[in-house]
């Protein structure tokens, strides 16, 4: 199972971001996510990446890319950087209701896959 | 009366002292909290306080960064320099949650800095730095700059370009590269005080009332599923309104993406790129400035009845930090093209405040009862729902003191002011708050910003 991202569905509401830091520490906070929003403002480029077990996936407008260890974060910024040290996703297994970042997300962008 | 101030607010209020250039914070207290709730209510209520120090104030909502529906917004209040009276000009995209994760819920700005400067509040503290860096350069580049000086492109601001710098009345508050929904000019008040930006960045938190989640996701997902269904991006607003057919369809040829503000569930910001291909994607690649992100129907039509190339001009205006719909109606005037923009932007505002009068019967009903609120947001229900004058204003009062976007609030009939005084008391533990109380708080904001 690993959650999936349909980039070009995503708005950029940021909502998935802070209902995820919610569920792993039950605060309102950017910090404490295993999602993170990335954006080129002025290109009016962005997606969602997701800090996954082992790899890291880039949910990009252009489709999705899953980065190993060690491998670049090329062109995500600066910004990107500091979700290698979060703690991965781990699927919600213990919510109720399912994922909380699916829950919250108004657009169906995100999805569990195998 | 019990509350749990923690579920929404940092507690703190932020006082600048622009001539004494320091800082200083007083509690947000529960007796205030209680009294005016948040965002442009609280906002009154300091400027009473500070009424002879003229004041700016940066204003949270109750709900700002949680997960209420559409809790994206903060309200700047000031005197405007066109109308002489209060105004509330709403901010949101993320700088409104920006502000309030800053570690500061509200900002009180007071006074005149001798020389250029700006404000950098993050993770609980303030910083007034000198400015001449940035002065004298358009909004892009300010915010450019200062995403580098403060080494975070995360970072989200209030800014003027060169027509607040020259205390225009028809400049605005821009939000990042974006004008955001100034019609007051209070980008003049930014630049009276000699305060070119406030820059943010804010990482802090905000605890959560059991319950409060599930139910915000209940009332979203009755949002999704109402009058938005299918919707998306200013060119469906604009054909339900029925705006210029011919800038409408100009405005979806080069569509790039519907963006939406943090937690908003329809998205009114439209990318369009002239640059390069609407539909290009690429980090790296491409254009470093494809196009612009527009969200003020009203100023690209304006524009566009100017007869200029509308999003060209729309960028012109957001470098300049001039307000775009009195610009095209003074464009159309003066029968100038973009490069009248420059012009107007340094020129006096004498001639330009004619072009500010409101348009349509219910416009000019609300104008009559208030002017207190952004005439940025559409007046009219939308894709449906009922909307008169004084529905208007009760909603408006509604986003503007709970940090909703004012355009979602007009948007989502579903969000009432029963399920909102619900969604209070959920949140903040607070067994006797009601709908009633929240009227009366809306109420006595509308009476005391007239
Ligand atoms: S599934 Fe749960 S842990 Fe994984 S990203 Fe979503 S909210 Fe976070
Ligand atoms: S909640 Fe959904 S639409 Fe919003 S940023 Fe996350 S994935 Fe995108």
């Amino acid at each position: 199972m690993a959650l999936k991202v349909d980039p070009m569905k995503c708005t950029g509401c940021r909502i998935c971001e802070f209902a995820c830091n919610y569920h792993h520490d039950g605060s309102i906070s950017p910090i404490g996510s295993s999602l993170m929003y990335y954006y080129e403002e002025k290109k009016n480029y962005y997606g969602m990446m997701v800090k996954r077990d082992k790899t890291l996936m880039l949910g990009r407008p252009e489709g999705e890319k899953v980065l190993m260890p060690g491998e670049q974060i090329e062109g995500a910024g600066a910004s990107a950087k500091p979700i290698l040290l979060r703690i991965a996703c781990d699927l919600c297994k213990e919510e109720d209701n399912g994922p909380v970042c699916m829950q919250a997300c108004p657009y169906g962008v995100l999805s569990m896959e195998g | 009366m019990t509350m749990e101030t923690m579920n929404n607010y940092n507690g703190t209020i932020l006082i600048v002292d622009l001539d004494a250039k320091s800082c200083s914070t007083q509690d947000l207290t529960e007796e205030l909290i209680e009294k005016a709730l948040g965002g442009a209510a609280i906002n009154m209520e300091l400027y009473e306080q500070y009424k002879d120090r003229e004041p700016l104030i940066l204003g949270s909502g109750f709900f700002t960064a949680t997960f209420a529906p559409a809790a994206c917004g903060g309200v700047i209040t000031a005197k405007s320099p066109i109308t002489g009276k209060i105004a509330h000009v709403p901010f949101g995209w993320q700088t409104g949650v920006e502000l309030k994760l800053t570690g500061f819920d509200f900002v009180v700005v007071l006074g005149k800095a001798a020389a250029p400067v700006r404000l950098w509040l993050h993770d609980g503290l303030s910083d007034i730095n000198d400015s001449a860096d940035i002065w004298g350069k358009d909004v892009w580049e300010s915010t450019d700059k200062l995403r580098e000086v403060y080494g975070d492109d995360m970072a989200q601001m209030l800014l003027i370009g060169k027509a607040g710098e020259n205390k225009n009345p028809l400049a605005v508050v821009s939000e990042n590269y974006w004008g955001g929904k100034d019609k007051a000019g209070l980008g003049a008040v930014f630049g009276a005080k000699n305060l070119k930006a406030v820059a943010m960045r804010g990482l802090g938190s905000l605890e959560v009332a059991d319950g409060f989640f599930q139910k915000c996701v209940e009332l979203k997902n009755g949002i999704i599923a109402g009058t938005i269904k299918g919707k998306a991006g200013l060119y469906d607003i604009g054909t339900a309104l029925g705006i210029d057919a011919a800038a409408l369809d100009k405005l979806k040829s080069i569509t790039h993406r519907n963006d939406a503000g943090y937690n908003c569930a329809y998205p009114y910001y439209t990318f369009l790129k002239y640059n390069e291909a609407p539909t290009f994607v690429d980090m790296m690649g491409g254009s470093k400035e494809p196009g612009c992100l527009v969200s003020d129907l009203m100023g690209f039509a304006s524009l566009a009845a100017a007869g200029v190339d509308a999003p060209r001009a729309m960028e012109k205006c957001y470098r300049l930090g001039l307000e775009p719909a009195a610009a095209g109606a003074l464009l159309k005037k003066q029968g100038a093209g973009i490069d009248g923009l420059d012009g107007l932007a340094a020129g006096g505002a004498a001639d330009g405040l004619a072009a500010w009068s409101v348009a349509g019967a219910l416009d000019s009903a609300i104008a009559a009862q208030t002017t207190a609120f952004s005439m940025a947001v559409p007046t009219r229900a939308i894709f449906g729902g009922q909307l008169d004058a004084d529905g208007w204003i009760k909603r408006q009062a509604l986003a503007y003191v709970l940090g909703i976007d004012p355009v979602m609030a007009v948007l989502s009939p579903e969000i009432t002011v029963e399920n909102m005084a619900e969604l209070v008391q959920i949140s903040a533990e607070w067994d006797d708050f009601s709908a009633d109380t929240l009227n009366t708080i809306c109420a006595e904001l509308v009476k005391k910003s007239a």
